[in-house]
């Protein structure tokens, strides 16, 4: 791929505009507040819009068209039954208690839900799963812009560090979020013409129907039997896994993407962040699976002129999108394209930051080693930890081009945490009689069993480090079901040792369960604008889109 | 904390800048072997409609605060 001026041009000037907006907010931030929460100012479009950013990461991008390649419109199910029903259950029951408690963090509810220990586990888990997924996006911007444009490893590293380290130390949490909206943008229009351009060359959605096998496009038809489809998973899998677990695990618990909604300017901005976010969402398989698609097409199109890159002669899915960019963009729109995946790994690594600043600040050292501070302490020691958080990254980085597979083993680690996450928060919000012991030995529970049934079972050479018990399809199949054992496994440890242990007093769980907070009387609001209406129309238009690609 | 920058503002004028740069090159560059210029000139289009929404947008929000305010 070679650049011209142009593209270079575009590349500066993004980069002109994320510091500008960092160093205008600057003045703005006086507070710790202001830095790691926002001010709790941000209006409902922005918080909307940096919520499905926040998880609109380079490496989602990418593995999104790498999925869609491989296994066609069922990558949707990441969208339309992954993230949807659990953004939606967010924003109506759970946002509630997040904002209604006036906990500044994740970490933060569960201390005042259950205790310090809980809160002492979620907090250190996630703090350094943050700094990690951070280290990880750098890791993989820099091996991209290496294989496509000949960086070297080192000038992409620091050049992307330094740019999120200036922005994110100047501006805080509202420097990241306004540069998540703008990379949103950026996405959606850097994307969208190459879309247009590769099914107009394809002959549209009949073209790829016509072209692929029937089962890369049908998103239901085929999950019968695990043997039927490319991904080698079945309903069952499927949906009590990834919808049901690892849906709500990581839209309804991470920090990272709740933060977004905790920021906003009021409760029912608060609760609308996630139930309006859904819809660009539901319409981002359109963005980033259908390019994936269209290279499976071209890619059986003798004369097309495109291939997937190999690497070390194994057809590199990741490279997907980068390959389309390079095969319909002339230089200008190119220079988009780029920016458009560097700014979302970028934006990546700031979120994953101002995540890590928020809770490390608030969650364990306010909390643990130096309480009863100044406002202005705590302000520069969350300055003081971004800048850690960007070195810490850096380090990472490096050790993920040092050893290869500490990323896949990092992704894994992830995956055992979060499984369980969602069995805690919904005892703690829905079961009054949930306690501080159940919750805390759930979560260790529950994450044990995860890595316990990893490794008593295999998929495409992975897992059964102690034993082989059972043989899965394929490696999503197997982290769905360890994901189902991890929750389980939580929901039943937290009941059991809830019965056996003794509860906080109602008076003290006031706004922190269902049933014990008043329901906030809505009769000033008009009905389409309360989040159950929204969720409901949300709900029927996901639906809608589900029956469409059965 | 103190009212904020608008983003409206700053996401319309970046892509007006960035659709004023394609739109330009699209006459002013050489094409790229097998391609059409033609892509940068509607793309630059589209950039520039949109800035103009998110400009109109910024514009009538900037109206409205100071109709409330006053």
């Amino acid at each position: 791929m070679h650049l011209q001026f142009i593209d270079y041009l575009i590349i500066c000037l993004y980069f002109v505009f994320v510091l500008g907006i960092g160093f205008f907010i600057k003045n703005r931030v006086k507070t710790s507040n202001d830095f790691l929460m926002s001010g709790r100012s941000i209006p409902m479009w922005i918080t909307s819009l940096a919520f499905i950013s926040a998880n609109l990461g380079a490496q989602e991008v990418l593995g999104m068209a790498a999925s869609g390649a491989k296994y066609g419109i069922m990558t949707n199910h990441f969208y339309w039954m992954g993230a949807i029903p659990a953004m939606v259950f967010l924003g109506i029951f759970m946002m509630p208690f997040y904002y209604g408690s006036k906990a500044r963090s994740v970490p933060e509810y569960l201390a005042k839900r259950f205790d310090e220990k809980t809160r002492g586990f979620n907090a250190i888990t996630f703090a350094v799963m943050t700094i990690f997924s951070s280290g990880i996006s750098l890791y993989a911007l820099a091996l991209l812009f290496q294989v496509i444009l000949g960086w070297k490893f080192e000038f992409s590293v620091f050049l992307a560090s330094g740019i999120v380290l200036a922005y994110t130390f100047l501006g805080g949490l509202t420097s990241a979020v306004y540069n998540e909206v703008l990379q949103f943008f950026l996405i959606v229009l850097g994307i969208a013409p190459l879309v247009y351009m590769g099914l107009h060359q394809v002959g549209g959605w009949d073209g790829v129907v016509a072209r692929l096998p029937d089962s890369m496009t049908h998103a239901w038809k085929y999950m019968g039997d695990a043997s039927d489809n490319p991904m080698g998973v079945n309903l069952w899998q499927m949906g009590m896994g990834l919808c049901f677990v690892l849906s709500f695990g990581y839209w309804c618990t991470d920090f990272l993407v709740v933060q977004r909604a905790m920021v906003a300017r009021n409760m029912r901005a608060a609760q609308n962040t996630p139930l309006v976010a859904a819809f660009p969402k539901m319409l981002m398989p359109f963005i980033v699976i259908v390019p994936g698609l269209i290279a499976a097409v071209l890619m059986k199109e003798a004369g097309s002129g495109y291939e997937i890159p190999l690497t070390n002669g194994v057809t590199n899915y990741n490279m997907v999108l980068p390959s389309l960019l390079n095969h319909f963009y002339p230089s200008g729109v190119l220079g988009v394209g780029l920016t458009a995946l560097f700014a979302s790994f970028m934006s990546g690594m700031a979120g994953n930051v101002t995540a890590f600043n928020t809770v490390w600040t608030y969650d364990i050292y306010q909390s643990y080693l130096n309480p009863g501070r100044s406002d202005r302490h705590y302000l520069q020691m969350g300055r003081l930890a971004t800048v850690f958080g960007i070195i810490a990254s850096i380090g990472t980085a490096y050790l993920a081009r040092g050893f290869n597979n500490i990323m896949d083993f990092l992704q894994l680690v992830f995956g055992f945490v979060n499984a369980p996450l969602f069995a805690t928060f919904a005892l703690g919000m829905f079961w009054k009689r949930s306690t501080g012991h159940g919750a805390f030995y759930g979560l260790v529970g529950g994450t044990a069993a995860a890595a316990l049934t990893y490794n008593l079972t295999t998929a495409e050479g992975n897992g059964g480090a102690i034993a082989h018990l059972h043989v899965f399809r394929s490696a999503m199949a197997q982290s769905f079901m360890v994901a189902i054992v991890a929750f389980v496994s939580c929901f039943v440890l937290t009941v059991v040792i809830s019965l056996c242990t003794r509860p906080k007093d109602k008076e003290s769980l006031v706004g922190l369960v269902y049933s014990l907070t008043p329901r906030p009387v809505r009769d000033q609001v008009a009905w389409y604008r309360r989040p159950v209406s929204l969720g409901i129309v949300v709900l029927v238009l996901t639906l809608i889109l589900n029956l469409i690609f059965l | 904390m103190k009212k904020l920058l608008d983003l409206r503002f700053v996401i319309g004028f970046f892509f007006l800048l960035v659709g004023l740069c394609l739109f330009a090159g699209s006459f002013l560059m050489q094409p790229d072997p097998g391609k059409t210029e033609s892509v940068n000139r509607w793309c630059g289009l589209l950039y520039m409609l949109f800035a103009a929404v998110m400009l109109l947008l910024w514009r009538f929000g900037r109206d409205r605060s100071s109709e409330s305010e006053s």
